[in-house]
């Protein structure tokens, strides 16, 4: 191989590491910004409500730490103590203090007692006023400062007996990072919560077995089966998939009001037990699956039945599975059929979808309960989807679309 | 065909079978027609359920077939047993709708999931044995038979164990109680009747009759296999897509009685400024959101095509919103979107500050009121739109790339090309009908635009938001449904859009087949 070959492939390789390297940044980028709202989620759901609303914004749930002192909890607060921040309890309060500067950078503050603070007789300028210079003493140093004006401090002692100052209405508290367990108790306790936590949980096992099952029979119907029209019924059928949800949500609603099954929690369940993009998905894997399987099993008297669930059904795990995701994602999320036909008074068939919505409206004060709310939804069709992917991810146009 | 069945017919006998058939459907028969007659003689126009146009077609039509069924059965021809066959197809499914329905078996549904929460400890183990079972598939030998023996034994404990805690034992007596009462029994009668008109219809003495041919069993194969489907497509989709035509036509409030309009409504929509403001933000919302869920999902798809370690963990961080559903999602936003504590004006701020570090700039970071706004209302909802779309349109294009031969890319990088060359006269190509399919989807979804608005709103203001900023077609919709009780115009607004998709859809299509073109 000559030199200037050895080159131009080093340099080739060296270009496409450059290039694998900024594609893996656009995908952490973007993987980061559709992770960062449900890291969020989970973290404001184990949080305070005052945690919460607090700015500016962070990420882990923290809670105020006490200190057991003579038997009282007394809150700790985390002050510099020599420059380094350590965490004090309040042990005297309604200490006559001045607000001190120096006059070079007077944007830096320290509220420190009077009585720290000895005059030396000189005097500065700030914002245009006379101010005093007083020598304050800080620990065991003392440094020269000017008076900006007069308030009141609280005193605070560390564990080692080290002692500080600061104004107690905006002195920070000492927070460890910990989680409010209880707001999922507290938000299942509230109104609908659970029953919707069960009710959805039954929908969708009843609404994902009904359309496995009929599109199951119904692709391998138009797989497999000759019988007249099968084509013209099958393009029917699958372009009933354009018809928008929304152009039949009415005369639906009605005939469920015909039928008396508004409010009840069937009507989440019945009319959608039959999908026909599930029985195209099933159709398109049953078309791929070799012919000669099933013309033995013909030759032997089996029936088509026998054949579909014998042959055809164990080889289809993949579709199935995918198919069996899909509808559960469908039922689990739906919101606007909910809506409409369960009414808000009646909250015993209320979904987790309507039952969030409320909670949402409700619960404004404390965002974690909403927050815990919405960790509930969506944490078993994460989990599903975790343990489901494997499958689908190949499956989901590769039948789909081709 | 009916050849075979002459030596049958010639000896004048017709077992007991065959004449019961015959009567069963000549009964189905007359009855329809009474039923028929009935209906076509009362008075008075009804909506709800089924308008009686429909209602004395349905009747008629299987009147007709019924006694048709009756005659060619009566004479050995296969054409009648077909008929036959459909007809008690549809007649056990309608009896044995009546019958649930007056035993009220559908509304149980609330006595079960009153008592379902106990049952949920059960279900969780069905769902390890049944996990077991599929870990257990392919173990050596032995231990793959006791493994999944002891897999089934648990599914079997826990669904006898979920069944008798959310209280079968209990549910079966009021079943068995209400079902002996009339009108149940008689519904339950036709259904057991005509179930049973079925089974002896497939046996092999009537095959044996009839003469059938296998090509002809199949074809009852057929019918029984997709009506499942079938029924509820007419029953569920169809039926009420031709009443939402119907009723389009009417000024129907949806209690009282309605009167037909002919083209009123529509002319109102069309004089409608709210409506028209409807159709001008949907307008606004899919130009951005629309090519902002898909051009970005095609750029992602390519990148994760390369095979590179990890993609699989990118595929799916990527797929979690579609995963996690609308209603979360918007909830989650709603705080994002806060204008004082929120995350995304933290951001803002924090990112023109460190822009600010730069010597020549000084920037004022914006705040804007997210939701609050009528200028970025919705704005926000497009943001939360496509992140919950771009993942699952992602996932799609993969898909689309995975028919795609590597040697096309190998051989492509032998003649030079680049990343982006590779993307432009390969991935794009190869990906034109996925791009067709992911760009209706998005489309249709898009046009829908109900839940996040709906959401992110409350409680604060309603789904029309700021200044009617964020009011969507189909929550013009469902106000006027289901607020303002106006179903007719309702229906109406409906129709509209379903127009206007079907019309884009078309579009979309025939430029797809102008481009195949083009690239063949």
């Amino acid at each position: 191989m000559t030199t200037a070959a050895v080159t131009a492939r080093r340099r080739h390789r060296r270009r496409s590491l450059l290039g694998k390297l900024g594609i893996y940044f656009i995908l952490g980028f973007f993987a980061l910004l559709m992770v960062f709202p449900f890291v969020y989620m989970a973290a404001s759901a184990l949080k305070t409500p005052a945690d919460t609303f607090r700015y500016p914004p962070r990420v882990l749930p923290r809670q105020p730490t006490t200190l057991e002192v003579n038997g009282e909890q007394l809150p700790l607060f985390l002050l510099p103590i020599i420059g380094i921040d350590t965490q004090v309890v309040l042990v005297e309060e309604g200490i006559e203090a001045g607000v001190f500067v120096d006059p070079g950078t007077p944007q830096q503050e320290l509220a420190w007692p009077l009585a720290l603070a000895t005059p030396t007789g000189g005097q500065a300028t700030l914002e245009g006023e006379t101010v005093e210079i007083y020598s304050v003493q800080v620990g065991s140093t003392s440094t020269d400062l000017a008076l900006k004006r007069n308030t009141v401090v609280g005193g605070f002692e560390s564990a080692a007996g080290e002692e500080t100052f600061a104004v107690v209405r905006t002195a920070p508290a000492a927070e460890t990072v910990s989680a409010e367990w209880k707001n999922f108790s507290e938000v299942l306790e509230r109104p609908a919560m659970e029953r919707a936590l069960s009710n959805t949980i039954l929908v969708t096992t009843l609404v994902v077995a009904g359309v496995l099952f009929t599109s199951i029979m119904g692709g391998y119907a138009f797989a497999r089966i000759r019988f007249p029209f099968r084509n013209a019924i099958f393009v029917t059928y699958l372009g009933s998939i354009m018809i928008p949800f929304i152009v039949v949500l009415v005369p639906l609603f009605q005939l469920m009001v015909a039928f008396d099954w508004i409010n009840h929690l069937g009507v989440l369940v019945w009319p959608f037990l039959f999908n026909a993009y599930g029985t195209f998905l099933m159709r398109q894997f049953f078309v791929g699956i070799p012919g000669e399987l099933d013309d033995s099993a013909v030759i032997d008297g089996a029936t088509h039945w026998t054949i579909l669930w014998r042959i055809y059904v164990p080889l289809s795990w993949p579709a199935i599975a995918t198919l069996g995701t899909f509808s559960f994602l469908y039922a689990w999320n739906s919101f606007v059929w909910p809506l409409v036909a369960i009414n808000t008074a009646n909250n015993e068939s209320y979904v987790l979808t309507i039952a969030l919505r409320q909670l949402g409206g409700q619960a404004v004060e404390s965002p974690n309960l909403i927050f815990a709310g919405i960790v509930i939804a969506v944490v078993v069709p994460i989990a599903l989807f975790v343990a489901a992917q494997r499958y689908f991810v190949e499956n989901v146009a590769t039948s789909g679309i081709k | 065909m009916v050849a075979d069945a002459t030596p049958v017919r010639s000896t004048g006998e017709r077992p007991v079978w065959l004449v019961g058939l015959a009567m069963w459907q000549l009964l189905l028969g007359v009855a329809t027609a009474v039923g028929f007659g009935m209906v076509a003689s009362s008075t008075g126009i009804e909506i709800v359920g089924t308008p009686r146009p429909l209602t004395m077609a349905a009747l008629g039509i299987f009147s007709i077939l019924a006694l048709l069924a009756a005659t060619w059965i009566w004479r050995f021809d296969h054409r009648g047993r077909l008929i036959a066959f459909i007809l008690n197809l549809v007649l056990a499914a309608v009896a044995g709708f009546f019958t649930l329905q007056a035993v009220n078996v559908f509304n149980g549904l609330d006595a079960l999931s009153a008592t379902f929460g106990d049952g949920l400890p059960f279900l969780a183990v069905i769902a390890v044995g049944w996990l077991l079972s599929g870990w257990s598939r392919g173990r050596s030998g032995r231990w793959e038979r006791i493994l999944l023996t002891a897999s089934r034994g648990l599914m079997i404990v826990g669904a006898a164990a979920l069944l008798l805690s959310v209280g079968l034992i209990p549910g079966l007596w009021t079943f068995l109680t209400r079902i002996v009462l009339p009108p149940a029994i008689i519904y339950l009668a036709i259904t057991v009747f005509s179930i049973a008109a079925l089974r002896l219809l497939k046996t092999s003495q009537v095959t044996k009759a009839f003469g059938s041919t296998s090509k002809q069993l199949e074809v009852m194969d057929g019918i029984a296999f997709v009506s499942p489907n079938i029924l509820g497509f007419l029953a569920f989709l169809a039926g009420p897509l031709a009443i939402s035509l119907f009723v389009s036509l009417t000024d129907w409030d949806g209690l009282s009685e309605a009167s037909f309009i002919g083209l009123r409504n529509y002319i109102d929509l069309f004089a409608d400024p709210f409506f028209h403001r409807s159709l001008l933000n949907i307008l606004y919302f899919g130009l951005l959101a629309i090519p902002l869920s898909i051009i970005p999902a095609l750029g992602l798809a390519s990148a994760l095509n390369m095979k590179l370690p990890g993609m699989r963990l990118f595929r799916a961080l990527y797929f979690l919103p579609a995963v996690a559903g609308v209603v979360g999602v918007a909830l989650i936003w709603k705080q994002l979107y806060n204008a004082t504590i929120g995350y995304i004006n933290y951001a803002i701020l924090q990112g023109t500050e460190l822009l600010n570090l730069l010597p020549f700039l000084d920037l004022t970071a914006p705040q804007p009121q997210w939701l609050s706004n009528p200028s970025t209302a919705m704005l926000s909802m497009v943001i939360v739109f496509v992140f919950s779309t771009i993942g699952f349109n992602t996932v799609l294009f993969v898909a689309g790339l995975q028919g795609v031969p590597p040697s096309l890319y190998e051989a492509a990088e032998l003649d030079g090309a680049g990343i982006w060359g590779k993307f432009r006269n390969i991935t794009v190509p190869v990906l034109a009908p996925t791009t067709v399919f992911v760009t209706i989807t998005t489309t249709i979804l898009a046009l829908q635009l109900f839940s996040e608005p709906f959401i992110l709103n409350a409680p604060q203001l309603s789904p029309n938001g700021p200044a009617n900023a964020t009011l969507t077609p189909v929550i013009y919709l469902y106000q006027n449904a289901f607020e303002r009780f106006k179903q007719g115009y309702a229906s109406a607004i409906g129709w509209v859009l379903f127009l206007i998709i079907f019309v884009i859809t078309l579009i979309y299509f025939r430029t797809q087949r102008e481009e195949g073109v083009l690239t063949k």
